[in-house]
């Protein structure tokens, strides 16, 4: 079992070995539609072969002298009969891979997810929401292609390569020859090919994303491109990149043009008929059997046509499928720790030489120590990387620190109930993410059993209420539709409402909005301070005001405590701290 | 997400007849003339060749019912065989190099025109149109029209294989062949009432699909905050509730658009059925031979597969030549701000003058209307007012991203319009208020100007800010990767970058449209540094929203829909206790030591 920080169980058990085990383990659970899909394709496979069959029949008794015209009907008759059985065998192959692919990649996606939640802040914190997506999505998407129409296509088409072994058979033994070494080349062929076709369509994907990505900087920069009287460098520019997504392309079509299976084809096409001829003059078979063997081996036609497409939309698949599997058997470091300390937070916290670092060349904290009371207010300063948002991080178990210990009420935060700590502790981030549903929705989020009375409380804390109220639907106003945009300080107070109804013990506010007049500075400044009575609070700020009238300031400078006390005590000490006062 | 994106009209698209659509395509293709010749006639030659071998064995047949076993013919005719489909295996060599060639040569001129033409347009046409859409002009319609071209060909083979099998038929036994012509009008209907039940499937389909991958964004971006109150379980309902939707939507997609080969070619098999009872029944009377019938069997497929696919196609090249018309709108866009002279002076000084000008935007609202400013050489001003007084306007009209109406506009004494657009922006160094970084390192950035300038000299500048510390709190110092947008950088990190940039530059006239964002106080200082190092060196026009950047213009600037109502220095304009001081109560107090000290105590 491994470790995760929540877990619903996902509904049944898949390996994540490797791509293959795992894409198999996931068709296992489908195995009813799989196994209709698969009875399918071989139906549709075997009946493809019966209108060969009685046009050699119908042939044979048309040259035989004696025509028969109940022949002609039984043929006739059969061959209605087995193709709309046939349409209906192809039906069940189609939609049975169909819904084979559209269910795992409905269950893929919920593995995926569920997985997701189980990760730790820690990999949240550091996973870009936007590949997250491109995988959830498009990834997932891929491995459904991989089942429909990759794995139909070629399971469909493999069957037909194998009929005509069945008809040669029949007919002549040695007729086998040409279908067989056709198949040996064909498979040899494809395998070359896909291996060769690889680094192409790489090179082709890479240089239209560079293509991509510097055309929409471009045009979403085209200010600055214009200023800087920069529009033919950038022209310039865009047809190296074009050029080099063109020569790609070209590169992927010539490949494509020697696709050599089809002229195996052809080879195999005219060997066989010349093989089959030989045999009927030296009256080994029948000319009907020529005829017969002919058809057999146009079958091969199919294989090869959809080959072009469909092995490599199973390679992208597999692709996917390795692309999401790098997330879901990434390692989780933090678990639930139910049997730790569950008792209620007083809100003491002791940082004591405390180091972290997130890879092994840079440490991001080093030798952190210091206390803060109960209730105390704590402002965080320093310049961008010092290392503010890492600091508090780990305040709520997000990292566990590399060395040292950090310490609530006196217990090491390893030895906490995670569930206790983190429902005590509430972070504000500096992006505030606000769901598209209703304010109220988003407000009552963190405590979905909230009432009207409680989330309309928690708002007039915040001094947020005032501005919720003058939009059009007020609380039942939904964030996002009909251009109903907040600034960055409406966000923020409606953040700080979602903390109030929980009311932590610690509160831990990201702050870089800034106010574009008073009237919102003096809000966003009651609200903090409304926020931080009667709770340990930790705000990195860029507000001065905060910083002046904190109980304990630390200034931080590449990953160290450069300076920690009061303003007064700053003020006295830090020739830095007293810089940024004096020059307003 | 993406289906659509494109597919939205805009006010400058515009509906080209067929014949100037036509011929626009046609001046794309007319380079490439020569190889769409060969192609064609590959493709001509292939659908040819595609209907023959079904004749060579009905010959065989033939040959072999007369009882006559020749084995010279038996040769020839394998031979022929082989030959065919080692011509058809050539054809379609030379036919895929070719095409490839073609499209993304033609695909190569389109988007350089589009992209080009973008990137000309005035900065009027770019506040209207989403960048999200033009790109998705540039890369997605060029694709669709390239797939046009194939597509086109691959109409052209499958009318060919069709004409000719026609033919042949008609050749072998009319008689048979008319009465296999009849069955065509069925598959047609059938084709084309499926055609509206698949698309409205599609429809829904895609319709879900840009729900669920808009739920999806929701949920994964809703991780952390679903994390921090321990809300997983009620995220993942949401989570996936949206996915078994997506699900049932798909899965009835599937299952029609899973019917449609089956029937066609049940629907074809019943055809041929058809045509091994009759034509047998012809052969027995002696109206064709034992060879036709085979031949007739053997075509069926070859006869209907074209049809069918054409059928199809159609809604494609629609899809196609809309494209193409999306394209040719881009390129063909009108620009409105026109040069009349091409003036390059050696050096500029930095003197502005408005004259009674006017100016409105495209939407018809007059901004400036008698606006009369004169700015002399190395003068540093501000401009202060609420939102919409028309700060941003004077910015931009300076640095001619848009056409004035009326009055005029000097640039050392000479009308903006006469000077060469280029030359002109050169001597100007704007920064706007979201800085804008491209992907690249924090070097190639402050070189995006001025291309020439050395490591060194960048280096020099960067010390002249706090001693160059600043850099180091970039991993790599300059050569730190800054991200797409500049993102991987923090916001005043961006701006130092910017300002840096215009350092380089060394500019006459400096345009600075002052960020909004907050920013630590240890970069606030260092920003206001680089800021002093440019107002020394140039003629700056600030529209300012720190009160630090105000305090340290020359003149300050206060305007009030479109006009100065106030100027002066920020202690004079105190004490009047005009706009100025509504405007520094509403906008700037709280940036004051005053409100600091007295703020939370």
């Amino acid at each position: 079992m491994s470790i995760s920080e929540f877990s619903i169980p996902f509904r049944y058990k898949t390996n994540k070995a490797n791509p293959f085990a795992w894409l198999f383990s996931h068709t296992l659970h489908h195995w009813a539609v799989f196994l209709a899909a698969l009875v399918g394709a071989a139906g549709n496979a075997a009946l493809a072969a019966v209108p060969a069959v009685q046009f050699g029949i119908v042939f044979t008794n048309l040259t035989s002298g004696s025509p028969d015209k109940n022949v002609f009907i039984r043929a006739a008759i059969i061959i209605t009969y087995t193709q709309v059985i046939r349409g209906l065998f192809q039906l069940m192959r189609n939609f049975g891979f169909e819904a084979t692919a559209q269910k795992i990649e409905r269950d893929v996606r919920d593995e995926f997810y569920i997985n997701l939640l189980g990760k730790s802040m820690t990999f949240h914190a550091l996973q870009s929401v936007g590949d997250l997506m491109a995988r959830a999505t498009n990834d997932i998407r891929e491995v459904n292609f991989l089942f429909s129409p990759g794995i139909n296509m070629v399971i469909g088409s493999i069957n037909f390569l194998f009929i005509p072994l069945i008809i040669s058979w029949e007919i002549n033994p040695s007729l086998l020859l040409t279908p067989l070494l056709f198949i040996l080349t064909y498979f040899l062929s494809i395998l070359l090919y896909l291996k060769k076709l690889k680094p192409i369509t790489g090179k082709v994907r890479g240089s239209f994303g560079m293509m991509n990505s510097r055309l929409a900087e471009a045009i979403d920069g085209v200010e600055t491109v214009k200023a800087a009287a920069q529009e033919e460098n950038e022209i310039g520019l865009f047809q190296r990149n074009i050029g080099a997504y063109r020569n790609a392309s070209v590169e992927q079509g010539d490949m494509e043009a020697r696709f050599l299976p089809l002229l195996l084809l052809a080879l195999a096409m005219g060997f066989g008929l010349l093989h089959a001829l030989i045999l009927f003059q030296n009256g080994v078979i029948p000319l009907g059997d020529v005829i017969k063997y002919f058809s057999a081996l146009s079958l091969l036609g199919f294989p090869t046509h959809t080959s072009i497409h469909s092995y490599s939309q199973i390679s992208l698949g597999i692709a996917g499928a390795r692309r999401l599997l790098s997330i879901m058997n990434a390692e989780n470091n933090l678990d639930k720790n139910d049997g730790g300390n569950a008792d209620q937070l007083q809100g003491e916290v002791s940082f004591s030489d405390v180091s972290f670092s997130y890879d092994a060349h840079n440490s991001a904290l080093q030798n952190i120590s210091f206390r803060v009371q109960p209730g105390q207010t704590v402002a965080i300063v320093g310049q961008t990387g010092s290392g503010k948002t890492t600091l508090v991080r780990l305040i709520n178990r997000t990292y566990d620190p590399g060395s040292g210990s950090v310490q609530i009420d006196g217990v090491d935060l390893r030895n906490w109930k995670l569930d206790t700590l983190r429902s005590q502790i509430s972070i504000i981030e500096q992006d505030i993410f606000l769901f598209s549903k209703s304010i109220f929705e988003n407000i009552a989020f963190s405590k979905p059993t909230a009432s009207r009375e409680e989330v309309e409380d928690a708002a007039k804390k915040a001094q947020a209420h005032a501005f919720i109220s003058s939009l059009p639907e007020a609380y039942d106003t939904v964030i996002g539709e009909r251009g109903v945009t907040l600034s960055g300080g409406q966000r923020q107070r409606i953040a700080l409402a979602r903390a109030f109804l929980t009311d932590p013990k610690i509160l831990i506010l990201d702050d870089s909005t800034s106010a574009i007049d008073s009237q919102t500075e003096d809000e966003i400044q009651r609200a903090i301070k409304a926020a931080s009575e009667g709770r340990t609070t930790f705000i990195i700020t860029h507000r001065l005001s905060q910083i002046r009238w904190a109980d304990l300031i630390i200034v931080m400078r590449q990953g160290s405590i450069a300076d920690i006390g009061t303003h007064a005590d700053l003020m006295r000490t830090s020739s830095s701290y007293r810089n940024i006062f004096t020059e307003i | 997400m993406g289906f659509s994106t494109g597919l939205a009209s805009e006010s400058y698209d515009r509906q080209y007849s067929n014949k100037t659509l036509l011929g626009r395509v046609w001046a794309y293709a007319r380079p490439e003339r020569k190889r769409i010749l060969v192609i064609l006639l590959t493709v001509l030659l292939q659908g040819g060749l595609g209907a023959l071998p079904p004749v060579i064995v009905a010959k065989v047949l033939d040959e072999g019912i007369a009882g006559i076993p020749n084995q010279q013919a038996f040769y020839f005719l394998t031979a022929l065989v082989i030959l065919l489909e080692l011509l058809g295996y050539l054809f379609y060599y030379v036919n895929h190099r070719l095409l490839a060639r073609v499209i993304a040569d033609i695909n190569r001129s389109l988007s350089t025109d589009a992209f080009a033409s973008s990137m000309r347009q005035d900065m009027a046409f770019h506040d209207v149109f989403s960048s999200g859409k033009i790109v998705s002009r540039i890369t997605t319609d060029t694709r669709d029209f390239s797939t046009l071209i194939t597509l086109t060909m691959d109409v052209a083979n499958n009318l060919v294989q069709s004409i000719v099998t026609a033919f042949i038929l008609l050749n072998a036994e009319w008689h048979l062949a008319l009465l296999f012509f009849l069955t065509i009008p069925v598959f047609i209907l059938f084709v084309s009432l499926y055609r509206k039940l698949a698309r409205r499937v599609s429809r829904q389909g895609m319709r879900a699909m840009a729900n669920v991958n808009a739920t999806i964004k929701e949920t994964i971006s809703g991780i952390a905050v679903a994390k921090n109150f321990r809300q997983e379980e009620s995220i993942y309902q949401e989570f996936k509730q949206s996915n078994t939707i997506s699900f049932r939507t798909n899965i009835k997609r599937g299952l029609v658009l899973s019917t449609v080969f089956p029937t066609t070619r049940t629907l074809g098999a019943l055809a041929t059925a058809m045509l091994v009872y009759f034509g047998a029944i012809s052969v027995t009377q002696g109206i064709i031979t034992a060879g036709a019938w085979y031949l007739f069997i053997l075509s069926t497929e070859r006869f209907l597969q074209p049809i069918l696919s054409i059928t199809s196609y159609w809604t494609q090249v629609q899809t196609g030549l809309s494209a193409a018309e999306r394209i040719l709108a881009l390129i063909d866009a009108e620009h409105t701000v026109l040069q009349r002279g091409s003036f390059q002076p050696e050096k500029f000084k930095g003197k502005i003058d408005f004259n009674h000008l006017r100016f409105g935007y495209a939407n018809g609202k007059t901004v400036l209307k008698d606006f009369t400013l004169h700015i002399h050489e190395g003068e540093n001003i501000a401009i202060v007012g609420h939102t919409g007084a028309g700060k941003t306007s004077i910015a931009r009209l300076i640095a001619r991203f848009y056409e004035f109406q009326d009055g005029e506009l000097l640039i050392d004494d000479t009308d903006i319009r006469a000077y060469d657009l280029h030359a002109l922006r050169q001597h100007m160094g704007l920064v706007t208020q979201v800085p804008f970084l491209f992907e690249g390192t924090v070097e190639e950035n402050i070189r995006f100007s001025q291309p020439g300038i050395t490591r060194a000299e960048i280096l020099s500048l960067a010390r002249q800010i706090g001693g160059g510390e600043w850099l180091d709190t970039f991993a790599d110092g300059l050569d730190t990767r800054v991200g797409e947008r500049g993102a991987q950088i923090s916001m005043g990190q961006r701006q130092l970058v910017a300002l840096l940039r215009v350092l380089a530059q060394n500019p006459a006239v400096f345009i600075l449209d002052e960020a909004t964002a907050s920013i630590d106080p240890f970069t606030e200082k260092q920003i206001q540094t680089a800021l002093n190092l440019i107002l020394k060196q140039s003629t700056s026009v600030l529209i300012a929203h720190r009160l630090s950047t105000v305090q340290s213009a020359d003149r300050i600037i206060v305007l009030r829909e479109g006009a100065i109502i106030e100027e002066g220095t920020h202690a004079q304009l105190l004490s009047q206790a005009g706009h100025y001081s509504e405007l520094y109560n509403t906008y700037f107090r709280h940036q004051s030591l005053e409100y600091v000290e007295q703020a939370g105590s």
